[in-house]
């Protein structure tokens, strides 16, 4: 916890020193914000901003909203959620630990996935007040998502690292196109978690740095310079990064509630609980499940 | 009725880098300390033949970039070009700042937990959405001089009459006369219109 406690105040640090450097662009920067926009051999991000920022983001954040959820009702209808017996025996899985980190990354992602979904359809919402205190939830969100996902990627890494299991897994896309319920190859997590793993802490990393970013704006830490590019082409790039990866990491956020919540039963319980049903770990984990049978686990 | 549109125009030969017009514009408004809605920069410096000075605002683009990208609507343009924008409406994501040519939008460090507030940038001293020269418009946008039948501050104290601001003819007819007068022949638009103004 002192460690956490220790990222926490560098980074209040860190702001503070941004807040003191000279503005990079209102200042004397600004000269070359002016000379980069659209010119001749700048990068022409401004530009490239307006016309995403203008006409595609919004169209493809109502996309995934509405999409990802209609294409998860369909196979709900269609093929339906897999159901196990909750009376076997349980499968211990996630410590009291886990859980928690677990805790706070739900509650931050439940707070920062609508707030920026609101700042998106902002116009028609009518802005002002409300909206503008849905960017400072979503900023304050961000510092709760910043303290769970550094022990969350780190206690994971192991489990989460590719295996050959998930190449298999992959061309049977899991077996949820199927109402059959057969071994499918997986350890403790199955390719899709993975995905949503590393989507999720290392795409939430660059989250929170272009986040941050944008929340800071003038600040001089030779970012821009070691890209060789003005403060404010670093903004837009900033920017356009965190639209697009917002893309990715909300449709796969949808998913991981579709999958926890509803396509397979009850499985919302082995987070809150810790414990996993063991007829769910031998069909959905079927490689994690001879390991543990192996080991003289269960 | 057929409106003018209103441009900016700096006269780079003419500007001598006084900045009295970035202290007519934040005395005129009075705006908090760290903010210029007007600024004078010098480009290409130390390039002998090429370096200039020039005065820089918001230029009240044409198709505006700023108004494109807000994800809250919350500018309006009048039909005399000038690009205006609802304080009450703007939530301060910057996202206008990254899609301005000029560096224009600026925002003051007095938001909610001291972060950037909302966004302030030149009116062309025509004031903004609330009642015209009320006490409300002139605390949230500064004067409204337009209204008045007045010049914008920093053209009307410019000493050298580099800045001018008007119907975009009447200044177009100035620049020509002006680069005829110097007779260096023919040259391009001024600085930033190709950017400003299609
Ligand atoms: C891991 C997830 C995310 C993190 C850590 C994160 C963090 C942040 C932070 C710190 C800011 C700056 C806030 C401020 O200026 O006050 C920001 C801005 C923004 N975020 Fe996110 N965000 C995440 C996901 C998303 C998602 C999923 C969306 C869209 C659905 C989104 C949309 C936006 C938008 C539009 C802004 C710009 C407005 C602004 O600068 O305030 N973000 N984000
Ligand atoms: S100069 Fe910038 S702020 Fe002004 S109208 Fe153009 S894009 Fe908008
Ligand atoms: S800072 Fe304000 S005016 Fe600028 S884009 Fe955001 S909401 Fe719109």
């Amino acid at each position: 916890m002192r460690k956490f406690m220790f990222l926490f105040i560098a980074a209040i640090l860190l702001a503070t020193v941004a807040y003191a450097t000279d503005s990079q662009i209102w200042g004397n920067m600004r000269l070359t914000n002016i000379l980069e926009y659209g010119k001749e051999n700048s990068l022409h991000l401004g530009p490239l901003f307006v016309k995403l920022q203008s006409q595609y983001f919004y169209k493809i954040f109502f996309g995934i909203l509405i999409g990802v959820p209609f294409v998860f009702f369909l196979h709900y209808l269609i093929v339906g959620p897999k159901v196990f017996s909750h009376g076997g025996v349980k499968i211990y899985a996630f410590s009291a630990f886990k859980r928690i980190i677990h805790l706070f990354a739900v509650i931050a992602f439940v707070i920062i996935v609508p707030t920026g979904l609101m700042i998106v359809f902002g116009k028609y919402l009518g802005g002002g007040t409300i909206i503008e205190y849905a960017r400072h939830l979503h900023g304050l969100a961000t510092i709760l998502f910043t303290i769970s996902v550094i022990p969350m990627f780190l206690f994971w890494f192991k489990d989460m690292l590719p295996t050959s299991d998930d190449i298999k897994w992959m061309f049977i896309l899991g077996g949820y196109l199927s109402k059959e319920i057969k071994e499918i190859p997986a350890g403790k997590f199955n390719a899709g978690q993975k995905m949503w793993f590393w989507v999720a802490t290392l795409g939430g990393i660059v989250m929170i740095i272009t986040g941050a970013f944008m929340y800071l704006q003038d600040f001089d830490y030779g970012i821009a310079k070691l890209f060789g590019i003005s403060q404010i082409d670093l903004l837009r790039a900033t920017a356009i990064t965190h639209n697009v990866l917002a893309f990715v990491v909300m449709a796969l956020f949808f998913t991981h509630i579709y999958m926890s919540l509803f396509a397979i039963k009850g499985a919302v319980h082995s987070i809150i609980t810790g414990y996993k049903e063991e007829e769910e770990v031998k069909y959905l984990h079927s490689t994690w499940y001879k390991k543990l049978k192996k080991e003289k686990k269960i | 009725m057929n409106y003018a549109r209103m441009k900016f125009y700096c006269d780079e030969e003419r500007c001598i880098e006084c900045n009295g017009c970035t202290v007519a514009c934040a005395e005129a408004h009075e705006l908090p300390v760290g903010i210029s809605r007007r600024k004078v920069v010098t480009l290409n410096e130390g390039i002998f033949g090429k370096e200039f000075s020039t005065s820089v605002a918001c230029m009240h683009c044409t198709d505006a970039p700023c108004e494109q990208v807000c994800p809250v609507d919350c500018f309006y343009i009048r039909e005399d070009g000038i690009v205006l924008h609802d304080k009450e409406k703007c939530i301060g994501c910057g996202y206008c700042l990254y899609a301005c040519p000029f560096g224009a939008p600026q925002f003051p460090r007095d938001g909610a937990f001291g972060t950037k507030g909302v966004m302030d940038k030149c009116t062309m001293c025509a004031g903004g959405p609330e009642e015209t020269n009320s006490a409300k418009e002139r605390e949230l946008y500064g004067q409204n001089r337009i209204a008045e039948g007045k010049v914008p501050i920093c053209a009307a104290m410019c000493s050298t009459k580099a800045l001018i601001v008007g119907d975009e003819q009447e200044v177009s007819k100035i620049y020509r006369k002006r680069v005829a007068s110097r007779g260096k022949g023919v040259q391009g638009a001024p600085y930033g219109w190709d950017k400003a103004y299609k």
